[in-house]
């Protein structure tokens, strides 16, 4: 009786698949994980997976090491709005680091990206309660997010000019000047563009530091219309690698924004994915979102929606006009959502 | 009375003098003030402020209540028919309606109405009518569908309980449009009870639907039909009907199906007849967008799995947008495939030309040769080559067919090839020459960069004496594919060397497209040391790759799920992240990222990049097939596999062709940032001028400098100097105009300006009045308005087969379903007076799980509903019999198990069945088949949650006995069998049957689960103890879909299912035995002894006396010592005593007689001595009495004798 199931291969992609099955209700089995290695990591190298109800309320969880809290926040945000009640999700493990979107990233671009969906609220928000860098981790993140019934379409076309970039420098563990350091020459970059930029240094201390040192940057700019777009660059972990001079570090993350700029949208590209999908949810109406070129896991992610929900976008090419300096090509994608309301919800 | 009515004097009015004046004057006046208020204004004063804020707050209550939620109106351009229902009673004249509305849309006469009929009645509005039959089933799935119910009643009966049981559905489902129709008013002879008759049934349908809703009267029949005016005006009404969107019906694609093929193969139909059938569904789409393969649910068949969907042209389309008042014959289409109407159609399986079926038989008769061999020749129809061209050998019995074309490596002819073009992003079929392919290769060369499969063998030798340089791009055109491999395109090598010199300016290997495996697999230690060892490095990389292209099945265009190319390329990558470092920041990624992105600059179509076509993953299918049966053709799936266990990472690596040092790299996105240049029309400049223009002329007060609204040439001018670019076209058209050209422009722009200056102004405007009493509600409406307009605009211009991957099939489209394994039943059994529906499912709406709901009994249900009878509930589209657990909420959020539903409240129902959206109602009924006399809707409710955990309790009562008793402490037993359960149990509360409460506090060793237990008060061996728990229930799994329809004919009615425990009982006849202790028995009671009341002797001493107890109680016996001794007489003594009682016994007796003697006498003297007394008292009464007489005589004088003296002395 229950729905035919999908089935996958490979590790890859784990988060979009059991995420949309979480969603869509799909049963979804994934073979040949890690078949041929001698680690798999796993005691087998298949994975079912059935999905039931989501529930929320209050979680705690210790995340791997391996993997940032990015890794799971970004599953979880995709989740949360449909949930049965409010979740409040506290996670640790590593904060920051290079693989995973860092908290602070996600924490200044796809909270306002779900907001423009109509997820918002007095409970919505991501709080680093401590901050744990690479190898070691023992950060603490704590994620709450209100429960919707329903998304509403969005029409994100047009992103806007930016009118001010706004960053955190955090270091933990090190000196504090690092953090400085690395706003100092951020901005001698991004001063060239715009002169209101802020930089805050977030230097954290005691038991908030975590178990390893480092610092990094993550810098947002706001446009107009109130995008965001950010880029961010961390140091490397402490014993893997050379180490990278602070200054380096804020000339370099400078430099990822800019880029990031270049491609522009209205959804900068580590949340492609996160507006896709919540633009799929959406009534079934016509949801349209500026993006900037899709990064290969959007576009996996796109087939898998196709896969679990039957959407297909339109995907148009925007091509920028010969004289105008406003970046390279962007993406507008538009779908009609599949009216997904959140069964999880009680009725009162 | 003579005839001649007396004349009376006109009024003549006047025209002058003081009166005409005064009336003209105040004509005058009168006139101008309309508005009482204004002549009267006293009258209309406030009195009250609080009464006027009261009918202030009244009227604006009034006012918001008639708001709906407002809903994105997501109704088509061109809507489905409306789906009219036509319900009653049997022998009602359901059909005979039908007819007659038919006859009066299309002129057409349909004798037999079979399954819907689809009919154009106006420019806009088509309508499929459906006969619902009197069988719940079919009423429940109708009442579902319907925008348009035509409830008829026998108005010479009055309501039947059918009528009631439709509204009811109605209610549950969604209120569709009802419209009542009285028939058989014929039958009233008497006007003054037809009178009555309709007026008691249309009040009674008011209560029911709404008041006043619409109710149609069918007076008489002519020559079998209704009044030719009457249904004419119903027709009227039916056409111009508005529809409020039902919540169900516009969020689920929905079809009434009006046409059924089996498409099973005859030759397993005949091997094995009962096996599943294929079958196509015809029907206008419904309700909301229906996606290709999900999942749909079909009432009274159950849940299936769409194997195809297309849409096919309009069998019955509106008539185009000529501006005409009414339809032309030809355009007053009907369509009715299950009653044998519709003309031709064609669609994917089949031509049907409908003809009258005496048309058929002629032509058989005639056609059929006399011989079997004229007719086997007859038939054929290919030629005896082409037979043997398409024939397979088959080497092993039940493997494919070998196919000539699959040996003969050359074959002449076309053959068409699908090549791959990289410009147009399309599949294109490509006619090939075979046998000429060298030569086609080059024409095609110019054209194409491509290659086909032909001409792999002719690269692979090219290959071989190629120089490491061209190994190493050719090494970079090696494509991959995921699941869906088109044919091999190989690029020319030529071709290559040409494309790298075009782009020689981008960074080295640049050129190539599917760079981003390779960078993205490179280690970080390459570095861009690489470039120099790179040919080394690749030519070894080379060697695989060239293999991968000799299976031909990479892919130029897919470079990106080639992520992390190969194992040894992973490896590396691990490596890399040990590193720790950033994957973007590697300068090695150049390559990668930045043929990506170029890929995505020069692919026009990236939906080829995201989805493929259609066509590749047929493709793919196909070439999975076997090879004669004996070889299967192997294809190494190395790269997709690689990538599949490749990091899930989201991280997008930035193109590091960019260099950010750059100047010119910066410039590139100036204009992102507010300090860069602006859009015309956005520009602070421009704006600032217009609102200049706009405003005109002003004057500073403080600076008393006087503004002039500049012209608009000054303004050209100005326009000119600020932006290059105006000037340029400017100066262009300066140069090409002559002078009267010029100011003909100028006139031009002059118009311009005064247009675009009073645009802007009503635009203001607007913006102003609006902003006033713009209120929530409407700007809740004009967003949905403005969602509305977007959702139609968005697709508009695209053609259907495209806009229906996009959106999925609209509403209103004419669809095809395919579904691939229907039970056989169905066809079998299929019957077109039955409805036949296929329900769209939402996301995860194919599951089953647990549901709570909220009930109530119906009212008009005479029974209560048991917990655990299984019940047919009606949720969403399905039907289906569940075992319901009732339960209510005690103060404390407790889910407390009921045994039966409340009388007249609503409980919690949980069960088990398909998951439903929350906020859907439902109804339940207890049996499907038959007809019953009562009302037979049980219940009614809606679903509140789909919590997976149950959490109903029953409530349990653990009893013991005390087998010890101290003071308040107690021993108990028989409550628990082990000292672990008691353990479970220690603190919790436990009461005895009269009421004492107590605590369990330990368990004790022996007996086991014998424990101790306090107490608020003594207990005696007799009182019996309890603990009351709640114990979980855990919900039955039945989830037992009605399957009605695939009864056989005639008998589709007669489902049922479970039965429950009381009809099993009453069919089988078993009785329970009832336990002993169950049964009634004489009642014996023991005669109440009841002990004194002893009362302690200090209270005693204690109390008042009035309250000490009596001691009435007789002595105790007297000691013997105080005890005389009887006396016993002797005989003589005896004697004596005889005789002297007799004598005293005389003496008395004298005694007496002389003392009633004495009393008389006594008595005597004493009314003697009253009657002296008496003479005594007289004679002194006399004697006074004659003294007062002196003695007032006396006075008498006395005061005469002072009277005389007196007056002197006043």
């Amino acid at each position: 009786m229950a729905s035919h199931g999908l089935t996958y291969e490979g590790c890859n992609f784990l988060r979009q698949r059991l995420v949309l099955s979480a969603l869509s209700g799909k049963r979804v089995k994934i073979k040949n994980i890690r078949s041929k290695d001698d680690e798999p990591g796993l005691r087998g190298t298949v994975l079912v997976y059935q999905p039931g109800l989501l529930y929320g309320g209050t979680v705690e969880h210790d995340c791997n090491p391996q993997r940032s809290i990015g890794y799971y926040l970004e599953a979880l945000l995709m989740l949360g709005p449909f949930m049965k009640s409010p979740l409040k999700a506290t996670l640790r493990g590593v904060t920051n680091d290079l693989t995973d979107p860092t908290v602070d990233l996600l924490k200044s671009t796809a909270l306002p990206v779900m907001k423009k969906f109509g997820i918002d609220g007095e409970g919505f928000d991501i709080k680093v309660v401590k901050r744990g860098m690479a190898p070691g981790g023992g950060g603490e993140v704590v994620f709450t997010c209100p429960v919707r019934k329903t998304v509403r379409p969005v029409q994100l076309t047009d992103p806007g000019k930016i009118k001010r970039i706004r960053g955190v420098a955090y270091s933990v563990r090190v000196s504090p000047q690092m953090g400085n350091r690395i706003v100092e020459s951020a901005r001698g970059i991004l001063n060239q563009f715009l002169p209101d930029i802020y930089i805050y240094t977030d230097h954290m201390k005691g038991a908030n530091s975590g178990k390893s040192p480092g610092f990094g940057l993550t810098l947002v700019a706001e446009t107009l219309n109130g995008y965001f777009l950010s880029a961010e660059m961390l140091s490397t972990p402490q014993g893997q690698g050379d180490p990278i001079l602070p200054e380096d570090l804020g000339r370099n993350c400078a430099k990822l924004l800019l880029e990031e700029i270049y491609r522009g949208g209205c959804v900068d590209s580590s949340n492609q994915s996160l507006a896709l999908l919540l633009m799929t949810l959406g009534q079934q109406d016509v949801s349209k979102v500026l993006l900037g070129p899709l990064s290969p896991y959007t576009i996996e992610f796109l087939r898998h929606i196709r896969d679990f929900f039957q959407i297909m976008f339109k995907i148009e090419v925007q091509k920028p006009l010969e004289d105008e300096r406003k970046g390279g090509d962007k993406v507008l994608m538009t779908c009609v959502g599949v009216g997904y309301s959140n069964i999880s919800k009680t009725l009162k | 009375m003579d005839g001649k009515v007396k004349k009376q004097k006109q009024h003549q009015q006047k025209h002058s003098g003081p009166k005409a004046e005064k009336k003209k004057l105040k004509k005058q006046n009168g006139s101008t003030e309309e508005d009482e208020r204004k002549r009267n204004p006293k009258a209309f004063a406030v009195q009250s402020a609080v009464r006027m804020a009261k009918t202030f707050h009244r009227a604006q209550d009034i006012k918001t209540k008639k708001h709906h939620v407002p809903v994105v109106d997501r109704t088509p351009l061109e809507p489905p028919p409306i789906v009219i229902v036509v319900v009653g009673p049997p022998k009602v004249g359901k059909s005979t309606l039908i007819r007659c509305l038919i006859k009066n849309f299309t002129r057409q006469k349909l004798t037999d109405i079979c399954g819907p009929v689809t009919i154009v009645s106006g420019k806009k509005r088509r309508l499929t009518f459906m006969e619902c039959n009197n069988d719940i089933n079919s009423m429940i799935d109708l009442a579902k569908v319907a925008d348009l119910v035509l409830m008829l009643i026998d108005a010479s009966f009055g309501f039947e309980m059918e009528t009631f049981e439709f509204l009811n559905i109605c209610q549950v489902h969604g209120f569709p449009r009802i419209m009542g129709v009285l028939t058989h008013l014929d039958a009233f002879k008497n006007n003054k009870t037809l009178r009555k008759t309709k007026k008691n049934l249309k009040h009674r349908f008011w209560t029911e639907v709404y008041q006043g809703a619409k109710l149609f009267y069918l007076s008489g029949m002519v020559y079998g039909e209704y009044q030719n005016q009457e249904v004419k005006n119903l027709g009227r009404f039916i056409s111009v009907m508005k529809f409020r969107p039902l919540v169900w019906q516009t969020s689920h694609p929905y079809i009434l199906a009006d046409r059924i093929e089996d498409l099973t193969d005859p030759e397993r139909l005949r091997t094995d007849p009962k096996c599943d059938r294929t079958v196509s569904l015809y029907g206008y789409l419904r309700g909301t967008h229906l996606k290709n393969k999900g999942q749909v649910h079909i009432p009274g068949v159950g849940d299936f799995q769409m194997s195809d969907v297309n849409f096919l042209p309009d069998p019955c389309p509106l008539p185009g947008t000529q501006k005409k008042r009414a339809l032309n014959e030809k355009e007053r289409l009907l369509y009715a495939p299950m009653a044998g109407v519709g003309g031709v159609v064609y669609d994917k399986d089949a031509v049907y030309i409908d003809l009258p079926a005496n048309h058929v038989k002629q032509l058989q008769e005639e056609v059929r040769p006399t011989t079997e061999l004229v007719q086997s020749l007859i038939e054929t129809h290919v030629t005896l080559d082409a037979k043997m061209a398409a024939s397979k050998v088959s080497l092993f019995s039940g493997s494919a067919g070998l196919d000539p074309t699959d040996i003969s490596e050359v074959q002449e002819g076309l053959r068409e090839i699908h090549v791959w073009d990289a410009h147009t992003q399309t599949q294109r079929r490509k006619v090939v020459f075979t046998g000429l392919e060298e030569e086609e290769d080059d024409v095609s060369g110019s054209s194409s960069d491509e290659d086909d499969d032909g001409s792999d063998q002719e690269n692979q030798e090219e290959e071989d004496d190629l120089s490491t340089f061209l190994k190493e791009v050719r090494d970079k055109s090696e494509k991959a594919t995921k699941g869906s491999t088109p044919p091999v395109k190989k690029r020319k090598l030529e071709e290559m060397q040409g494309e790298e010199e075009v782009i020689a300016e981008a960074p080295a290997f640049a050129d190539s497209e599917d760079e981003l495996e390779r960078g993205e697999a490179d280690s970080e230690g390459e570095g861009e040391a690489e470039r120099a060892g790179d040919s080394g490095h690749c030519s070894k990389e080379s060697e695989e790759d060239s293999d991968d292209e000799e299976d031909g099945d990479e892919d130029d265009e897919s470079m990106e799920e080639e992520i992390g190319a190969d194992d040894s390329d992973e490896e590396e990558e691990q490596g890399k992240y040990h590193s720790g470092t950033f994957k973007w920041k590697e300068g090695l990624q150049q390559k990668a990222s930045a043929a990506f992105l170029r890929h995505q600059e020069a692919a026009p179509n990236l939906r080829k990049l995201v989805y493929g076509s259609v066509v590749e993953a047929e493709d793919s299918e196909e070439e999975e097939e076997e090879l004669g049966g004996l070889f299967r053709v192997n294809r190494p799936q190395k790269s997709k596999k690689v990538q599949a266990d490749a990091l899930d990472c989201s991280h997008f690596n930035p193109d590091i062709s960019h260099n950010w040092e750059l100047e010119e790299m910066l410039n590139s996105i100036r204009d992102c940032f507010v300090t860069g240049q602006w859009e015309e029309g956005q520009d602070a400049a421009t704006l600032l001028k217009e609102d200049e223009e706009l405003y005109g002329d002003f004057e500073d007060l403080e600076t008393g400098k006087v503004h002039k609204g500049t012209t608009g040439e000054q303004d050209q001018a100005e326009t000119d100097h600020q932006s290059g670019r105006t000037k340029s076209e400017s100066d262009e058209d300066e140069t090409d105009d002559e002078d009267q050209q010029v100011k003909m422009d100028d006139e031009e722009v002059q118009k311009n300006k005064r247009l675009e200056k009073k645009r802007r102004l009503k635009e203001r405007f607007d913006t102003e009045y609006d902003d006033g009493d713009a209120t929530y509600f409407d700007d809740l409406k004009e967003e949905m308005q403005k969602q509305a307009e977007l959702n139609r605009a968005e697709f508009e211009d695209m053609d259907d087969e495209s806009r229906v991957q996009y959106e999925g099939f609209r509403p209103g489209m004419y669809v095809r379903l395919e579904i691939s394994s229907l039970p056989c039943e169905f066809v079998t059994n299929f019957d077109p007076h039955y409805p036949v529906i296929i329900g769209g499912l939402g996301t995860s709406e194919g599951n089953v799980g647990y549901l709570q709901m909220r009930l109530k009994k119906h009212r008009w249900y005479e029974r209560i509903l048991k917990t655990r009878d299984p019940l047919i509930l009606s949720l969403g589209w399905r039907r289906f019999q569940t075992i319901p657990l009732y339960h209510i909420e005690d103060h404390n959020g407790r889910h407390r198990l009921l045994k039966y539903t409340p009388q007249h409240m609503h409980c919690g129902a949980s069960i088990w069945g398909p998951i439903t959206p929350q906020g859907t109602g439902f109804l339940a009924v207890q049996s499907v088949s038959g007809v019953k006399a009562n009302f037979r809707i049980a219940a009614t409710g809606v679903v509140l949650d789909l919590d997976k955990s149950v959490t109903i309790v029953k409530k349990l009562k653990l009893i013991g006995y005390p087998y010890k008793i101290f003071q308040n402490t107690c021993f108990i037993k028989g409550m628990f069998n082990t000292v672990l359960e008691v353990a479970k149990f220690e603190g919790a509360s436990i009461r005895t049957v009269s009421g004492v409460r107590g605590q369990i506090k330990k368990a004790l060793s022996t007996p086991p689960g014998a424990f101790r237990a306090t107490f608020e008060d003594r207990l005696l061996m007799s009182d019996i103890v309890f603990l009351r728990s709640w114990y979980p229930v855990s919900i039955p799994q039945l989830y037992n879909p009605v399957t009605s329809l695939l009864l056989p004919v005639g008998q589709k009615d007669s489902w049922s299912g479970m039965r429950t425990v009381g009809q099993l009982k009453h069919d089988l006849g078993v009785r329970n035995k009832p336990s002993i202790d169950s049964l009634y028995k004489p009642i014996t009671r023991a005669p109440r002894h009841f002990n004194p009341l002893h009362i302690p002797k200090e209270l005693q001493k204690a109390l008042p006396f009035k309250s000490k107890p009596k001691l009435l109680q007789p002595k105790g016996k007297v000691p013997r010592d105080l005890k005389r001794a009887s006396v016993i007489r002797e005989p003589h003594e005896r004697k004596v005593a005889e005789l002297l009682r007799a004598l005293s016994t005389v003496h008395h007796y004298k005694k007496k007689v002389a003392q009633r003697a004495h009393h008389a006498k006594h008595k005597e003297f004493l009314q003697q001595k009253e009657k002296d007394e008496e003479a005594k008292m007289k004679r002194m009464k006399d004697a006074r009495k004659k003294l007062y007489r002196i003695m007032g005589q006396k006075d008498q004088k006395k005061q005469r004798s002072s009277l005389k003296g007196t007056p002197q002395d006043d």
